[in-house]
């Protein structure tokens, strides 16, 4: 047991490191199973091993790695099925860990140490370079993160028409500018054709009843012995009144109340009281 | 800054079919703050140069004054390598998205280290991303790909041409970068640390250094 580990520590070591959300080194009940590592499923073998370097607050760039490798293969019993594809990326890892362990625990003569310097880095120096390298990237990716979390995304228009006319090569044809002037005629003449519209009354949402059309047009009745439609209704917008009120008229024909006339299709309506003697019984307009 | 020579067409000539500008107009930064904000899409530099007529140094200069001009104000001139487009301030990125109600989507720590490792060695191949993580990236790469963070960018001309990926204006976008330049630095330290190591192992086999490509 490497004396930097040291297991009773680790439950109270902080558990979230910045990079690592994803990995948590849980403490265990188990006093054997001390490190229990949760995985993101696409976490490697490097983002283990940095993990448990930072769980124990050592340096990365001063740390003896083989002194990992015990926790390392500990956190390899925890890897989940989903992880088995990466599972040689991990053996990979832990192989060489255990390389390096072999090595730092072996005295070496000095002869293998020079050869060791012909072979080129050391296993250890590769291994740390990999992780340092690693470790650049996850850092500034906490620092990305951060800015998604900042609010400073920027926005750009949606494509709309101009960009598919864009695209189209559409392009209108150059023509004379058109003079504010003929606009200024055009509008007078429109004014002079269709006068505009009195104001809309304010819409009440009402019952309108044959009997109380009918009332109206008995009012209007005894003020005039002949009434013509389309001046008691002058005033009405409503289409629901006017043709209430029209309604109203032919039920009082049918009572045998009023008498209404028609001289021409789209023509004034005149109605009168219905008086038994007329002689004037005309043809009713239905 | 480009000078119009000769903004009028006095000469009543009509305009040569096709050409979108006249002939000896020289196109301002104005003209194509106005062009990009009417495209509502990223324009290459090429296609500017085209519409407005420029050589390829003209367009860089004319959207270099136009970066310039567009400094402090509410948009932007975004630069993502050879396309441009205008884009909202990050300052006022947290307003356009209340506006816009844009989805704040996570993402995880794998994805968040890998768009890194793409942003910062782009154009990089699945593999280049794979030897500095360790582990399979296949499936990261893919969802990044279908969140249009990154994109691909040819294939590198190494054996069985694999996919170059490089970051989208998505990722500019969502990020608040203007330019790549805008990107935090990496630790100073480490890579001083990377320098040395991958010093000592020019002769070597190591894959720690600085290999872009694979």
């Amino acid at each position: 047991m490497p004396p930097a580990i040291a297991r009773h520590d680790l439950s109270t070591l902080p558990l979230a490191t910045p990079g690592a959300a994803s990995m948590h080194i849980m403490p265990d009940a188990h006093p054997d199973r001390a490190t229990h590592v949760m995985m993101d499923s696409f976490d490697g073998p490097l983002a283990l091993l940095l993990t448990l370097i930072e769980q124990r607050q050592l340096d990365v760039l001063h740390v003896p790695l083989g002194e990992l490798a015990t926790a390392f293969l500990e956190a390899l019993t925890e890897v989940t099925v989903d992880q088995l594809p990466h599972i040689s990326a991990f053996i990979t890892v832990a192989s060489q860990l255990i390389l390096i362990k072999s090595r730092a625990l072996l005295p070496r003569a000095p002869k293998l140490a020079a050869r060791a310097v012909d072979d080129g880095i050391d296993p250890e120096e590769a291994l740390r370079l990999r992780l340092l390298e690693y470790k650049r990237y996850r850092d500034v990716a906490t620092v990305l993160a951060a800015r998604l979390d900042a609010g400073v995304s920027l926005f750009h228009r949606e494509p709309a028409a101009a960009s598919a006319a864009g695209q189209a090569g559409a392009r209108p044809e150059p023509g004379p500018a058109i003079d504010p002037e003929r606009l200024r005629r055009a509008i007078e003449r429109a004014l002079l054709i269709a006068p505009p519209p009195p104001e809309p009354p304010e819409v009440i949402r009402r019952v309108v009843t044959i009997e109380e059309r009918a009332d109206i047009i008995r009012r209007a009745l005894r003020r005039a012995p002949d009434v013509v439609l389309q001046d008691l209704l002058r005033d009405s917008r409503d289409r629901v009144v006017i043709a209430v009120t029209f309604l109203a008229m032919l039920e009082m024909t049918k009572t045998r109340e009023v008498i209404i006339e028609q001289h021409e299709p789209w023509g004034p309506i005149h109605c009168r009281r219905w008086v038994p003697t007329s002689e004037t019984v005309g043809e009713p307009v239905a | 800054m480009t000078t119009p020579v000769d903004t009028l067409d006095v000469t009543g000539e009509p305009l040569d079919d096709g050409a979108l500008v006249p002939p000896g107009t020289a196109v301002t930064a104005l003209e194509l703050e106005a062009l990009l904000f009417v495209a509502e899409k990223p324009l290459s530099r090429a296609e500017i140069g085209r519409i407005c007529r420029l050589d390829a140094a003209s367009v860089d200069n004319l959207l270099g004054d136009l970066e310039v001009a567009l400094r402090g104000r509410g948009v932007r001139l975004v630069v993502n390598g050879e396309r441009v487009e205008l884009a909202t301030a990050p300052e006022a990125g947290a307003l356009i998205a209340r506006y816009v109600g844009a989805d704040g989507a996570r993402l995880t720590a794998a994805a968040l280290e890998t768009l890194a490792i793409i942003a910062y060695r782009q154009p990089v191949t699945r593999g280049g991303i794979e030897r500095v993580r360790g582990v399979d990236s296949d499936y990261v790469v893919r969802s990044l790909l279908h969140k249009r963070l990154v994109a691909e960018q040819g294939r590198a001309e190494t054996p069985g041409r694999p996919i170059l990926y490089g970051t989208s204006f998505e990722f500019m976008e969502r990020f608040g970068l203007t330019s790549l330049e805008d990107l935090p630095p990496l630790d100073a330290e480490v890579a001083g640390r990377l320098a040395e190591g991958a010093a000592e192992a020019r002769a070597g086999a190591a894959d720690a250094g600085a290999d872009l490509d694979g």
